[in-house]
């Protein structure tokens, strides 16, 4: 054997090791980060509705397709003379990492508001959050299923109070993870008549990339962000969990003609201002979309709510009054 | 047939992610009954086992065919195999970050 032969079959085992040891280190982390990415722990919820005031009822209803178990609160609205409504219902999609209360961003005291001008809520937990049924976390792509299943459930499930009847119309409030999940489920769904979008991102990816280097997991602490690419792409190999189809901007435009208001604060460093631009000029891109818009001075992110609140809730219900129309519900129910 | 055993580790490479991916799909589905709990430690644990056989079972192939490979025809195979394993982490790696 010539020395030259014997250097090379060193060199040549020397590179197959190397690259054994990197891509199998790479590819064994990059799962363990994906496992921890894909899964956001339930958050218990504390306050229900009647700590407002508001009379509600708890709900249970499947996930479209995967017939997941979700649950929630069916709110009816009060009228100006007391009356309970059922006639225009509005679907409130919470964010990541929470649940129907969602403390962080005041999202029970906005369904208080809603149901107290006149509409009807439904907030409901959607997989993997609150009281539903564990799932992974997909950031809206499997979570649509729910928001769908929402609208299943107020078009053709048991009426949640029956003196109140069923909805005749359906509008849809998302916020954060919500609102592009509100956003990709209402460009698949016409009978989500009107939608209000509250700090939707325009895809997913380039969020996590940037996000999850900054957070900290178990055993390995914060991700080194070379890992993020792969842990993406190991969460759809494991888990079925495709974040790259997380992106509200390939099908906003669908939304058109129905009415959408987007929502975004300026001072968001988490879901950039830039995501709410380019949502914008996707939305209105159809020569039938009638999308309004409100960048909202000096708030953080999801905080346009808790930081404007009386305003929020004007410009939110007069877009639901102009969308949905007037509450036509016949004397029913009182408060 | 020396060149045939100095591509064996390529071989084993695609072979290995092909069972290895299987194996996980049939852990997922069977854990997955059981609730997305017990699925995603069961799905990891599956997969990271696997991925420690598939990497034993390399190495073993991956000796035996670098002690036999003496032309260049062999020694190229074998590097075309190391090109082969680290082309998961070239490739995410070239993506990262995106635009």
């Amino acid at each position: 054997m010539t020395r030259r032969l014997r250097r090379t079959r060193r060199a040549v085992a020397g590179l197959l090791l190397v690259a054994g040891i990197l891509s199998f280190g790479y590819v064994g982390v990059s799962s363990y980060v994906a496992e921890q990415l894909v899964y956001a722990a339930p958050i218990p919820i504390d306050k229900t509705p009647a700590s407002l005031g508001l009379r509600f009822a708890y709900v249970t209803f499947p996930s479209r397709q995967d017939h997941l178990t979700l649950r929630g609160w069916f709110i009816p609205g009060v009228l100006a003379n007391g009356r309970l409504t059922a006639d225009r219902a509005v679907v409130v999609v919470h964010g990541t990492r929470t649940n129907r209360e969602s403390k962080g961003d005041h999202q029970l005291q906005l369904t208080g508001e809603l149901a107290r001008h006149g509409l009807a809520v439904l907030a409901f937990d959607m997989r993997g959050a609150g009281e539903s049924t564990p799932a992974p976390l997909s950031m809206g792509t499997l979570e649509q299923r729910d928001v769908l299943g929402a609208v299943d459930f107020l078009r053709s499930g048991p009426i949640p109070i029956p003196e109140l009847g069923r909805p005749r119309v359906i509008g849809g409030l998302g916020i954060s993870m919500g609102a592009a999940t509100l956003l990709m489920a209402a460009a698949r769904e016409p009978a989500i008549q009107a939608v209000v979008s509250d700090s939707a991102y325009a895809e997913v990816v380039p969020l996590l990339e940037r996000e999850v280097p900054k957070r900290t997991v178990p055993v390995i602490g914060h991700v080194p962000g070379g890992f993020v690419p792969a842990a993406l792409v190991m969460s759809r190999v494991l888990y079925d969990v495709d974040f790259f189809a997380a992106r509200p901007i390939d099908s906003i435009a669908a939304i058109a003609p129905r009415p959408l208001f987007l929502i975004h604060g300026l001072a968001d460093d988490y879901v950039p201002v830039s995501n709410f631009h380019r949502l914008n000029a996707a939305a209105s891109a159809p020569s039938t979309a009638h999308v309004m818009t409100w960048l909202v001075p000096k708030a953080r992110h999801a905080q346009a709510f808790k930081q404007t609140g009386a305003e929020y809730v004007t410009r939110v219900v007069g877009f639901f009054d102009a969308s949905l129309g007037a509450d036509r519900s016949l004397p029913g129910a009182a408060a | 047939m020396r060149a045939v055993r100095a591509g064996l580790p390529l071989l084993v490479v695609l072979a290995l992610a092909a069972a290895l991916l299987a194996i996980t799909t049939v852990a997922r589905e069977i854990s997955a009954r059981a609730g997305f709990l017990v699925e995603r430690p069961v799905v990891l644990l599956v997969w990271l086992v696997g991925l420690l056989l598939v990497a034993t079972l390399l190495a073993w192939v991956s000796r035996s065919a670098i002690r036999r490979a003496d032309t260049s025809v062999s020694l190229w195979l074998l590097i075309l195999a190391a090109v082969a394993l680290a082309s998961p982490l070239l490739l995410t790696l070239q993506q990262h970050p995106s635009p």
